[in-house]
């Protein structure tokens, strides 16, 4: 009976709406950028094995798929981040209206597509 | 001090250290990701690069494993099934980026 119980946050029962979204996103981009970590550690150790080891990941990197996966995690790190930045606010004692929480995960899901073009850019030298 | 308030602290620590050194690396990854190879060893070379890298892999394996350890206590209902998940993620947290960092360390 006890290992039954619905566990939390009791997704199942709840009407979602937008914090919730959010919330759940953020628990998602982080575990998916807690696996592009890994991934980010073997890229780096991978150097160790030479030029020519190297060769396959430098062709992936410089396709169509390199370059998105790169977007997609310009985008996921910079949701992350804002996300985060949100937390930290509430955990100030900042931004508990539900109005104000609104805003702040508009901000979040807006300024993280904005973020994702500037990181890029910057990266590119395109700014 | 309660260890659920540690690890909530060490949580908001990590995460304050992380953000910058995230900010930072994703900008370079951004702008190397696509070069040659000795491009990219050139920038893992230099001692500002090494050290803010080692900071990041320590900073994010850290958030991370303590955020995920979080979503175990939610989602895991099995009391041993859970303590092996987090043991074993408390592990690869220290494993992996250990031998990024003296992968780094090798490189000239």
């Amino acid at each position: 009976m006890y290992e039954k119980n619905p566990l939390s946050p009791h997704l199942q029962i709840y009407k979602w709406h937008l914090s919730m979204i959010l919330s759940i996103t953020h628990r998602i981009i982080g575990v998916v950028n807690s696996v592009a970590m890994i991934l980010i550690c073997l890229w780096t150790t991978s150097l160790l094995f030479g030029e020519i080891n190297y060769e396959t990941i430098k062709v992936f990197f410089q396709s169509f798929f390199g370059k998105l996966l790169i977007i997609s995690l310009s985008w996921s790190f910079s949701f992350h981040m804002l996300s985060e930045i949100r937390h930290l606010i509430w955990d100030l004692g900042y931004g508990f209206d539900l109005k104000i929480s609104k805003i702040t995960g508009i901000i979040t899901i807006i300024g993280s597509l904005a973020l994702t073009v500037l990181i890029y850019s910057l990266g590119k030298n395109l700014i | 001090m309660h260890n659920s308030t540690k690890k909530w602290l060490a949580i908001k620590f990590s995460s304050v250290i992380l953000i910058p050194l995230m900010f930072w690396f994703i900008v370079n990854l951004t702008s190397i990701y696509d070069e040659g190879y000795t491009e990219i060893v050139n920038f893992f070379s230099k001692t500002s690069s090494k050290a803010l890298y080692s900071l990041f892999l320590i900073a994010a394996f850290s958030f991370f494993s303590l955020t995920i350890s979080e979503v175990f206590e939610d989602y895991v209902n099995n009391e041993k099934i859970k303590n092996v998940a987090t043991k074993i993620l408390y592990l690869f947290a220290i494993v992996i980026p250990s031998i990024t960092i003296l992968s780094i360390f090798r490189l000239n």
